[in-house]
């Protein structure tokens, strides 16, 4: 499976900015009937962006209307959630999904975060119409596949921000922001490229100008790096 | 500095640029080497460099301060001032009292004021007919820069241009936009750094630089090199 898992990574990067071609790598990877990505929570609402079948993309709009399910868990948590068989009555989490649920052919559930550094949006969405386990390995890789689909979808967002609020960018501003990418990136250990999208995520959820965030992170006044008391809290 | 031993400073210099450009050479160290040896050798208190990107907009590239105090004042020079005059020109453009400038240039002369400057010579980076850059050559005091001092910072200026274009290079200008470009994106690796730094050492953005240049230095690597290596985690300044 590890041929199928590096063409799955492959596929996704290549998938850019198309959110039809998101869920087919996770069916043709993992043993699962369908899968669906969509963006919950604060920073970019919710919305089913792409769903392999009807009833992926049904498992979404419940979730959002109920405010719970697997999709949510792993917004908050930033970890995958894994529920191999619904049907295990020791589990107690989401009862009013679980009931919403109860008549569709849907048996396993997996939810695997959207998130870029500390900015989480959303999460990709796993079911089997079969219990079936997902093992760590398995885990480890539908996490890293819904890393690019994260980047993508926040890229996707920013890139339809009205910069008209932005002031204009000068050549002295950009070295600041240069500079502040090196800060996060040290903070999280990720890529220029990732840590630029953070700033620019963060600049976004709180409608302020990138070079405003940039500041902030170089005057020390906002940190991304983990802390005890949760990620990114500061600022 | 009396002139003999200037001249023999300017000499070695002169010397020293040229046995660079043959190797291999890390063109940040290079553009560094530069406006440190004008801010030694001339009668002058900073000096920086910018290139024009793709745009056609400068952006600073090497200079003898990091403080934004510095590194602002020459940006607006470069929007409304004598480093864009000079670019676009293509002559040296010297202002001998920055209190006494065209009205459109009135941001950059309330900034330099402010900074305590009071004179500015901007010398263009150019190559036949190309002009990539300028050299902003700035004084505390308000009076011209001397006359031997403008010659030395024309030739600063055309050892730039080499440094950054390698004269085989020059004939087909996909190349000079290319070699352009390497430049500006080793000074945006450098500027990452910086904050690499600045974070994993609790230190200031200009102390990061000078952590930067002070462990390339005494390792015989390039600033772009070692950017590039904190950039990627491989490297850790040591304490």
């Amino acid at each position: 499976m590890t041929g199928g898992f590096s063409s799955a990574m492959e596929s996704l990067e290549r998938a850019g900015g198309n959110p039809g071609q998101y869920c087919r790598p996770f069916l043709d990877v993992f043993p699962v009937t369908g899968a669906s990505v969509a963006t919950v929570g604060a920073l970019l609402g919710s919305e089913t962006i792409a769903a392999s079948d009807h009833l992926a993309a049904r498992l979404d709009e419940l979730q959002f209307d109920l405010g719970e399910g697997p999709c949510w868990d792993a917004l908050v948590t930033g970890a995958a959630v894994l529920e191999p068989d619904l049907r295990d009555h020791q589990r107690r989490s989401w009862p009013a999904f679980r009931t919403a649920i109860a008549q569709d052919d849907v048996r396993a559930i997996f939810a695997f975060p959207l998130a870029v550094g500390p900015l989480r949006m959303g999460a990709v969405d796993l079911y089997s119409a079969q219990p079936v386990r997902l093992d760590r390995t398995q885990t480890r890789q539908a996490d890293a596949m819904a890393a690019i689909v994260g980047r993508h979808v926040l890229r996707s967002a920013l890139a339809t921000v009205d910069r008209e609020s932005e002031p204009s960018s000068t050549a002295y501003s950009r070295r600041l922001v240069h500079q502040a990418t090196g800060m996060v990136l040290a903070q999280l250990g990720i890529t220029p490229d990732d840590a630029l999208l953070v700033i620019e995520g963060r600049a976004f959820a709180e409608s302020r100008s990138v070079m405003d965030v940039a500041r902030d992170i170089l005057s020390g006044l906002l940190d991304f790096a983990p802390t005890d008391e949760g990620i990114g809290d500061a600022g | 500095m009396n002139d003999i031993t200037r001249e023999s400073r300017l000499l070695e210099t002169f010397v020293t640029l040229a046995d660079t450009l043959v190797d291999d050479y890390d063109v940040v160290d290079l553009l560094q080497l530069l406006v440190d040896t004008c801010k030694e050798l001339l009668d002058v208190s900073e000096a920086a460099i910018l290139l024009a990107d793709t745009a056609g907009v400068l952006d600073v590239i090497a200079s003898t301060s990091e403080s934004s105090r510095l590194v602002e004042l020459v940006q607006l020079s470069a929007e409304a001032g004598p480093c864009v005059e000079s670019f676009r020109t293509g002559r040296p453009v010297s202002v001998p009292d920055v209190r006494d400038v065209p009205a459109e240039w009135s941001t950059f002369r309330d900034s330099a004021v402010r900074a305590g400057f009071g004179s500015v010579h901007a010398v263009p980076l150019r190559l036949r007919d190309t002009i990539i850059g300028s050299l902003n050559l700035l004084r505390r005091g308000s009076s011209g820069l001397a006359p031997e001092d403008a010659a030395a910072s024309k030739a600063f200026a055309d050892i730039a241009t080499i440094g950054i274009l390698h004269e085989r290079s020059m004939r087909e200008t996909t190349i000079l936009a290319e070699q352009l470009q390497i430049a500006l994106n080793s000074r945006i690796v450098v500027e990452q750094a910086k904050g690499v730094v600045a974070y994993t050492r609790g230190v200031s953005i200009d102390e990061a630089f000078e952590l930067i240049r002070a462990y390339a230095r005494s390792h015989r690597v390039g600033i772009s090199q070692v950017a590039a290596r904190l950039v990627d985690r491989s490297l850790d300044l040591p304490d």
